[in-house]
């Protein structure tokens, strides 16, 4: 968390962070340059035809020309690389025949959205409301039990506790699928079993990412309360006849949520960690099947593409954070 | 007289020593994970004495993927091995990997923060966009992309100091990924010491940066330093066990993530063999929650009013 209070006008602070952010960026696309042209062999080869036959003359010809890969590293190649970059062009993939590596992503996307935006959902909501309440009633049952849980939810890595709720609800009672988005054979029946069906799938792998999530939620919402709970415009609004609903409703509860704003963006990057060896217990169809495919198979194309996504997505989140924190707290902004 | 005030500020930080021992250790979270710790240092420490040398595909004796029995107490894999042997020594591994890359990680953060704290301006600008660029993108996902690039660079043969060399890039990836929660909290520390005092008159009396930095700002630095570190230990177990999980760990030097890996590709949670699926899973999961417990006490004896969770 950012310590010093900055002291400029809000359009010097949305510079700063800005500049934070583009700089990040460009760091980003420097690492997914030189990362993967620092494998032995001709980048070339390695990076359109690793698989050879795999791709037709043509596209490697077009994408040798485009890369400039037989021009030098600095400033041609990084130029023609930022240059078809930002053009949506991220080459080829070796393991998926020669796909263009945009178009993957892009048909994977979508799942690894719903199930990282449900579990977020759910974490937060749940995550918030008892870390709240246990900060709130400090020193209470529901404080230390829920303090406990999210201690060792904290501490268990996610795709681990998703074998675990494979094993009980899926293999033990059955009454959940274990695996895949859908059902093939629901593929003709009507719309409300195909809902349930799609449904049934996300239970598992939703709650795995979210149970994780909660115990971060919960501990920090219980912290940031503690500290509001001993402010003293909460001795004030006492001090005034406020109810103890009152004064949590309209005092502590708004102060309280900082810190869980700021939470949520720095999540992303563990949710995304837990989302990539979450989906590869569930065998689901997102970004994280796909990562673990390129990984095995050293489908480096693939890598760097879903690289890029990563952290365009994580530093943008962080960026709308900021902002919103802004928005939240006007002692940043001044 | 000079000897006597020596003496005499000796007793005083030992007291000050002892007072935060007795503090520490009176916190039910730190004895719990104290602990944790000790239990799997001593598992780490003399595996070989405990359950024998590492069992391997040709050394395995049991039935394949059998139930836990009197002869295979935490049961077999789906070759056959002993689950016991391959958790504890699943802890060597898993321990070094965590502590090495902790090491590395904290001498790369200390070194960052205090020189961007002590120097301040460009200096400081350009190392926080450093970290700024580390802290946004979390190490797993650094890790994960540099790691299958450095294996392929230098390949998988040899070993150094009998560890595979893929160990040493597990290390170096995680150990250089995940220094800049460090640097961040060194860095703000460092810039109230700059203002203090005794660095003020060491700076008049002529002592060169380097020194103030080393003998006046490090020993100061050490609480904080030391409450995070435990939680760096923990992160790394964390990602460690991540990278190994999706196949990027070394199937010949298992660590508990690995052994995940063979359990989630054999077909364990499928298949209902709770002992393969379960050891390795509960050793992650309690020493990662020794270590949180640590950090915290640590956190809560020296700054009560801050916590290190974040």
């Amino acid at each position: 968390m950012a310590s010093g209070a900055s002291k400029g006008s809000t359009g010097r602070r949305a510079w700063t962070v800005l500049t934070r952010a583009v700089v990040t960026l460009l760091m980003v696309a420097v690492v997914n340059f030189t990362l993967f042209r620092i494998i032995p062999g001709d980048p070339a080869s390695l990076l359109l035809a690793g698989a050879r036959g795999s791709m037709t003359s043509e596209q490697l010809e077009v994408q040798r020309q485009n890369w400039g890969l037989d021009k030098p590293l600095f400033p041609d190649q990084i130029l023609a690389y930022m240059s078809t970059t930002l053009q949506g062009d991220l080459g080829y993939s070796f393991k998926f025949r020669g796909r263009r590596v945009a178009d993957l992503i892009c048909e994977r996307l979508p799942a690894t959205v719903v199930l990282i935006g449900l579990a977020q959902l759910i974490a937060i909501v749940f995550g918030v409301v008892l870390g709240i309440y246990a900060g709130w009633r400090r020193g209470g049952a529901i404080d230390h039990v829920s303090t406990a849980t999210s201690l060792a939810l904290y501490s268990t890595p996610p795709f681990w506790l998703g074998m675990i709720l494979v094993m009980i609800f899926s293999t033990g009672l059955g009454w959940l699928p274990g695996y895949g988005a859908y059902s093939p054979s629901f593929a003709s029946v009507g719309l409300v079993d195909w809902i349930a069906d799609r449904i049934s799938h996300l239970v598992l792998p939703a709650s795995t990412l979210a149970l994780g999530l909660i115990g971060q939620y919960v501990l920090v919402a219980r912290a940031a309360m503690s500290d509001v709970v001993t402010e003293d415009y909460m001795v004030t609004a006492r001090a005034k006849g406020l109810t103890g609903r009152q004064m949590l409703m309209r005092h502590a509860f708004r102060n309280s949520m900082l810190p869980v704003v700021t939470l949520i963006a720095l999540n992303l990057g563990y949710v995304v960690a837990g989302a990539i060896t979450v989906e590869s217990v569930f065998a689901w169809p997102g970004i994280g099947g796909l990562t673990v495919d390129a990984l095995n198979a050293r489908d480096y194309p693939t890598l760097q593409g879903i690289f890029l996504l990563l952290g365009v997505s994580i530093v943008g989140v962080n960026l709308l954070a900021d902002i919103t924190y802004g928005f939240l707290d006007p002692r940043v902004r001044q | 007289m000079n000897e006597s005030s020596a003496a005499s500020r000796w007793r005083v930080r030992a007291r000050a020593i002892n007072a935060f021992l007795s503090q520490f250790l009176h916190h039910g979270g730190a004895q719990l994970g104290l602990f944790f710790m000790v239990i799997f240092l001593v598992l780490a420490a003399a595996p070989d004495t405990l359950v024998g040398p590492l069992e391997t595909v040709a050394t395995a004796t049991g039935d394949f993927l059998s139930p836990p029995q009197r002869q295979h107490v935490l049961g077999t894999d789906e070759v056959g091995r002993d689950v016991l042997n391959l958790v504890v020594h699943g802890a060597r591994i898993s321990l070094t990997i965590a502590f090495l890359a902790t090491v590395i990680s904290l001498i790369v953060g200390t070194t960052v923060g205090m020189t961007s704290g002590y120097y301040g301006g460009k200096v400081d600008v350009w190392l926080m966009r450093l970290t700024d660029f580390f802290f946004v993108l979390p190490s797993f996902v650094l890790a994960l992309v540099i790691t299958p690039v450095v294996l392929e660079v230098i390949g998988r043969g040899r070993d150094i100091l009998g560890f595979r060399p893929s160990l040493f890039v597990i290390i170096l990836v995680i150990g250089l990924t995940s220094w800049a929660f460090v640097a961040r909290i060194v860095r703000s520390q460092t810039l109230s010491l700059r203002e203090r005092q005794f660095v003020e008159r060491a700076r008049v009396v002529g002592t060169n940066d380097l020194n103030i930095m080393l003998r006046h700002i490090l020993p100061n630095l050490v609480p904080q330093v030391a409450a995070n570190s435990a939680l760096v230990v923990a992160g790394a177990i964390y990602t460690e066990t991540a990278l190994s999980f999706l196949g990027l760990g070394d199937p010949l030097q298992p660590s508990w993530g690995t052994l995940l890996s063979l359990a989630q590709r054999a077909g364990a949670a499928s298949s209902g063999a709770w002992w393969y699926l379960g050891a390795p899973g509960v050793c992650v999961l309690t020493v990662s929650l020794g270590f949180v417990l640590i950090g915290n006490a640590l956190d809560d004896t020296f700054n009560p009013r801050r916590r290190a969770i974040p």
